[in-house]
């Protein structure tokens, strides 16, 4: 018999597969005999060893999942929060751009100034408070090195 | 096995907190001996028992329930293992401190004979390259089929086989050695 035969019967043993040619093998194969005994006295002991997870390991495990559970449930809320004023302010800010540009353009027209006055006027004071808090930011430091600090 | 697969993964994409101290209970020894199997360490498997476990609840959104439930936790207690591999410096790994019990009622020279053999052969498994001890394990005491322990290990079909023979056949001297 090749070493090839003996080879692939190994592996077989080892995969489970082909069953019905490996058990002819083995008929008449005492060296692959031995490795199919050796294999099976090693499943058997390491399906014989039970490895027991402790009541503390569980219970500790089981906390701090739920803990987490609860983290990621606020973490979900805050978002939710942000999601809804963020949609809130555009909505708003939204409005209020198409009241105000309607609004000062007929006051304009009214005391006759031109378009492109008014609308420079609009944008700068659009802009004033966006402008005021970063150069405020700018000048105690950014946010990034205050957290840093911490 | 589908509807089981498919309820957890509705659980899961609820987060739902009963249902993870459930699968927590059912699956308490088999991912502890498989990560005792990884690390060969009791105080890192325990570790990385927790951290799997809050791990499932974060990337349980991912799971759709059509993969086996066993083979997808036991491929993030694998990556997970990867994971603390790199970040820690090597260590040397101390040999599993495992209760060796034979099943059933049996006479004391049965149970101190099975446990003598056990303790060897979990000694022989130490010794074996840690990627044979995880294929030997998940075969054989996970009872995984071929297929499922490649989709853990992320390896091709050839691979699983092959360690799986040489994981054996590495084993054989130390068994014959030790014969009782």
């Amino acid at each position: 018999m090749s070493a090839d035969v003996h080879e692939r019967a190994r592996a077989l043993i080892a995969c489970g597969e082909e069953a019905s040619w490996l058990d002819e093998h083995l008929a008449s194969c005492a060296f692959c005999r031995e490795f199919a005994g050796a294999a099976r006295n090693v499943v058997r002991a390491l399906r014989s060893i039970p490895v027991t997870a402790g009541p503390d390991l569980i219970s500790a495990t089981q906390m701090r999942v739920r803990q987490r559970a609860r983290e990621l449930q606020l973490r979900q809320e805050r978002l939710w929060a942000v999601w809804i004023c963020c949609s809130s302010v555009t909505l708003v800010a939204g409005f209020t751009t198409v009241v105000l540009w309607s609004g000062l353009s007929w006051v304009a027209q009214r005391i006759s100034i031109g378009a492109p006055i008014w609308e420079m006027g609009y944008v700068a004071v659009s802009l004033m408070p966006v402008v005021v808090v970063a150069v405020l930011l700018l000048a105690r430091g950014t946010h990034l090195a205050d957290n840093e600090e911490v | 096995m589908a509807d089981q697969s498919a309820e957890i993964a509705q659980g899961l994409r609820r987060r739902d907190p009963d249902l993870l101290d459930r699968l927590i209970e059912q699956y308490q020894h088999r991912l502890l001996r498989y990560l005792l199997h990884l690390t060969g360490r009791r105080d890192l498997a325990e570790d990385l028992f927790q951290e799997t476990w809050v791990r499932v609840l974060e990337r349980g959104r991912l799971y759709d329930g059509r993969r086996d439930f066993t083979a997808w936790l036991f491929t993030i207690a694998r990556n997970l293992f990867i994971d603390q591999r790199r970040r820690r410096q090597p260590q040397t790994e101390e040999p599993t401190e495992l209760d060796a019990t034979a099943a059933g009622q049996p006479s004391a020279l049965d149970l101190a004979i099975e446990r003598e053999q056990s303790r060897h052969i979990l000694a022989g498994m130490d010794r074996l390259p840690a990627e044979y001890r995880e294929a030997l394990s998940l075969r054989f005491q996970e009872g995984m089929s071929l297929e499922e322990i490649a989709g853990v290990i992320g390896a091709p079909l050839g691979t699983v086989k092959s360690r799986i023979y040489r994981g054996l056949s590495s084993l054989e001297p130390w068994l014959k050695g030790g014969a009782l």
